[in-house]
C-alpha cells in the first residue's frame, strides 16, 4: 500500500487578520503565510485573533499560503 | 520555495472513516471532507482543499452518502468557499454576527444598567449546579417551542450520555428570590473571552435582565483586565442585535449557515 503523505505542518502566530476571512501567520523561519482557517475549526466556532499561536498545513501547490487546522491555548 | 503542480480532476476520494473522507493526489492528501453531528441532530460538514476541483469532487462524494438535510458554516466573506457550497447545492439558511465587545462602561453605558427591582446577579461559579440546569432546560425548552434552539449560537459540546454540561464556573444567573429567570455563560479559553449564550425565561422578557447580565459579566471581565469580548448574534434575533448594538460592540465579521436539503 502507498504511503500517504500528509501536508507541511508549522507552528506560527498570527500577526494580523484581513478582512477577507484570511490570516497572515508567521512561521519560525520569519516567513508570513497567508492562512485561511479550516472548516472544523469555523464549524467548532473557534475564534482566531493576532497572537494566537496556530498550527497551519502549508498548500504544496504553494508554500506562501495555508490553512489554520489547530490554535493553541496558550 | 518548491511546491507541486495539479491537475483537475485526478484526485482520489478516498473514505477513511465514518466522519472523514481524503481526496489523494499522487498519494499526497490535497483535500479532507469531515462531517459531526450537532448536540440538537443536525448534521455539519466542512470540506478543506486547496482547489475548487478537489472540493466539488469531495462534495459530490460526500453528499451521495449522508442524508439530507445537511448544513455547514462559512465566513460571509470567504467568497470562494461560499461559492463552492453554492455550486454543491447550499442556500443560505440564516446569518451570525459576530460582534467585539468591549468592557469599559464608559463606553457601553452599562455602568448605569441596574437589575430589576427584586432581581439580583449571581456571579459566575456561584450558581447552584441545580437550578442552574433548571433554567437552562427551561429556557432551551421555550426557545425550542418558538424560533428552535438550532437558531442559537453553537453549542458546548456533550457528555457521551448525551448530556449538556451545565458548569457553574462559566455561567453568571439572574435570580428572582429563589428562582433562577435568565443566565449568561462566559467562556474564557483564550485571551477573547465568548459571550457564548445570553437568555432569559420568556416570562421575564423586557425587564431589563439581559441587559444587567450583560453589564455584570462585561465589568468582571473588566476587572480581570480583559478589554474586550467575542459574540455571536443571529441577525433574526432583533432583541439581541439592539442589545449589542447599544453596548458599543463592533460587527468584525458574519458567519452563514448553509443547508442542502
Amino acid at each position: 500500500m502507498a504511503k500517504i503523505a500528509k501536508g507541511i505542518e508549522v507552528e506560527g502566530t498570527v500577526v494580523e487578520c484581513l478582512r477577507n476571512a484570511t490570516f497572515r501567520v508567521e512561521v519560525p523561519n520569519g516567513h508570513k503565510v497567508l492562512a485561511h482557517i479550516s472548516g472544523k475549526i469555523r464549524k467548532n466556532y473557534i475564534k482566531i485573533v493576532p497572537y494566537d499561536r496556530v498550527l497551519v498545513e502549508l498548500s504544496p501547490y504553494d508554500l506562501t499560503r495555508g490553512r489554520i487546522t489547530f490554535r493553541y491555548r496558550s | 520555495m518548491n511546491s507541486v503542480h495539479f491537475s483537475p480532476g485526478t484526485a482520489v476520494i478516498t473514505r477513511i472513516s465514518d466522519k472523514q473522507w481524503h481526496a489523494l493526489d499522487d498519494d499526497r492528501v490535497v483535500g479532507r471532507g469531515d462531517v459531526s453531528r450537532r448536540p440538537d441532530g443536525r448534521i455539519f460538514l466542512s470540506i478543506d482543499s486547496w482547489h475548487g476541483a478537489v472540493f466539488d469532487q469531495l462534495a459530490a462524494t460526500m453528499l451521495t452518502t449522508l442524508p439530507a438535510p445537511l448544513y455547514t458554516v462559512v465566513d460571509e466573506a470567504d467568497l470562494d468557499l461560499t461559492a463552492s457550497w453554492q455550486r454543491a447545492g447550499f442556500t443560505t439558511r440564516r446569518r451570525e454576527w459576530e460582534y467585539l465587545v468591549p468592557t469599559d462602561p464608559l463606553v457601553t453605558g452599562l455602568d448605569s444598567a441596574l437589575s430589576p427591582e427584586g432581581v439580583h446577579i449571581v456571579p459566575m461559579g456561584k450558581a447552584q449546579e441545580g437550578p442552574l440546569r433548571e433554567v437552562y432546560d427551561a429556557i432551551r425548552a421555550e426557545v425550542d417551542a418558538s424560533v428552535g434552539w438550532d437558531s442559537m449560537p453553537a453549542e458546548v459540546l456533550v457528555r457521551p450520555d448525551g448530556t449538556v454540561p451545565v458548569d457553574p464556573a462559566k455561567y453568571a444567573v439572574a435570580a428572582q428570590f429563589d428562582r433562577y429567570i435568565g443566565l449568561v455563560r462566559v467562556v474564557r479559553v483564550t485571551r477573547l473571552p465568548r459571550i457564548g449564550l445570553l437568555a432569559v425565561r420568556a416570562d421575564q422578557h423586557r425587564r431589563g435582565i439581559a441587559r444587567a447580565l450583560l453589564a455584570h459579566v462585561l465589568e468582571a471581565l473588566r476587572r480581570a483586565g480583559i478589554e474586550t469580548a467575542s459574540a455571536e448574534v443571529n441577525e433574526s434575533n432583533t432583541a439581541a442585535v439592539a442589545l449589542f448594538d447599544s453596548v458599543g460592540a463592533e460587527r468584525v465579521s458574519s458567519n452563514l449557515e448553509l443547508v442542502r436539503h
